[in-house]
């Protein structure tokens, strides 16, 4: 089996910066929509304001956690399919609450390579920060590069 | 499944979902066939600001390595509740969730029959919260894996 150009090329710490999304009004209801989440956590201020979550504090109605896990996702495959890797695997835990009118970017860079018997594989650090710098998810992903048959 | 006219309200059959004290963990959750259409992969991939042609484009992706159009890995998110009905207790109104992890093995692709099998892994109770970790796997028409993950949620009753 041949070497796989593509991951023989990618280095330790070389970043991926993902676009920048303002996150609009609507997007919370657009993507309960495209999701079927319709939780009023992501819908319904009223609820909200009136709701105690005992320790977690909200200030309004948040946006849904997956939609952060997409634009990861969307992160890692805009880089990664045209280089011939496949999406393994991703990792994320949220750290903070994000809220239409906030921005958010997402970001990864690769910290280890591995070579498996029959695989090439990269994992990286991702985390999304909010317009104040503040990380807001972080996690990791796996990418596989296959041997060249 | 009509994405469409799919149950919107959570706060319907909220009785009848199970409570944290009553979740099982190993028990299996119930739930359902879905088709997944090429209009329930566009429409995820527009919202999420997709633009990669493998998923639009037929031309383009019937060139590509996957011979044809395929969804973006994370349309699990919206088969998870594709698959689950309206007294599934993951549409519990509050339900926090505070981390997922996901394994990709193959892609989902328009036309699959989508089975899910899930259940709870553990629940446990940390700094007054409730948890629960919910366990997911996706398989198409011919048994084949397409995604499996986990999720932790923080459980508001």
């Amino acid at each position: 089996m041949g070497i796989n150009c593509a991951y023989e090329d990618l280095e330790i710490d070389k970043q991926i910066i993902g676009e920048e999304i303002f996150i609009k009004k609507e997007l919370p209801k657009d993507f309960a929509e495209a999701s079927l989440d319709y939780n009023p956590l992501h819908l319904d201020p009223s609820w909200m304001d009136k709701t105690n979550f005992g320790k977690t504090k909200f200030k309004g109605v948040i946006v849904h956690g997956m939609f952060t896990f997409s634009i990861i996702t969307k992160m890692i495959t805009d880089w990664l399919l045209p280089i011939g890797g496949i999406h393994r695997r991703l990792e994320t835990r949220w750290l903070k609450p994000i809220y239409p009118g906030d921005t958010i970017t997402p970001q990864a860079v690769i910290f280890a390579k591995k070579k498996t018997i029959k695989g090439n594989w990269v994992l990286l650090k991702v985390r999304v920060t909010r317009q104040d710098g503040e990380v807001v998810a972080e996690g990791e992903s796996m990418e596989e590069f296959p041997n060249n048959q | 499944m009509n994405v469409s006219t799919d149950k919107k309200d959570f706060w319907e059959d909220y009785n009848k979902r199970k409570t944290w004290d009553e979740i099982i963990p190993g028990e299996l959750r119930p739930t359902k066939e879905v088709v997944l259409t090429k209009e329930m992969i566009q429409n995820f991939a527009r919202i999420v600001g997709e633009t990669n042609p493998l998923y639009f484009d037929e031309e383009y992706a019937k060139k590509s390595p996957y011979k044809g159009i395929i969804a973006p890995p994370n349309i699990h998110v919206l088969l998870m509740f594709a698959c689950t009905d309206i007294n599934d207790w993951m549409r519990e109104p509050g339900t926090i969730n505070a981390g997922q992890s996901w394994f990709y093995n193959i892609p989902a692709r328009p036309g699959d029959k989508i089975k899910l099998v899930c259940k709870c892994l553990d629940k446990w109770i940390k700094k007054e919260r409730l948890f629960a970790i919910h366990e997911n796997v996706f398989y198409n028409q011919d048994n084949e894996v397409i995604c499996s993950g986990r999720g932790w949620t923080i459980r508001p009753r």
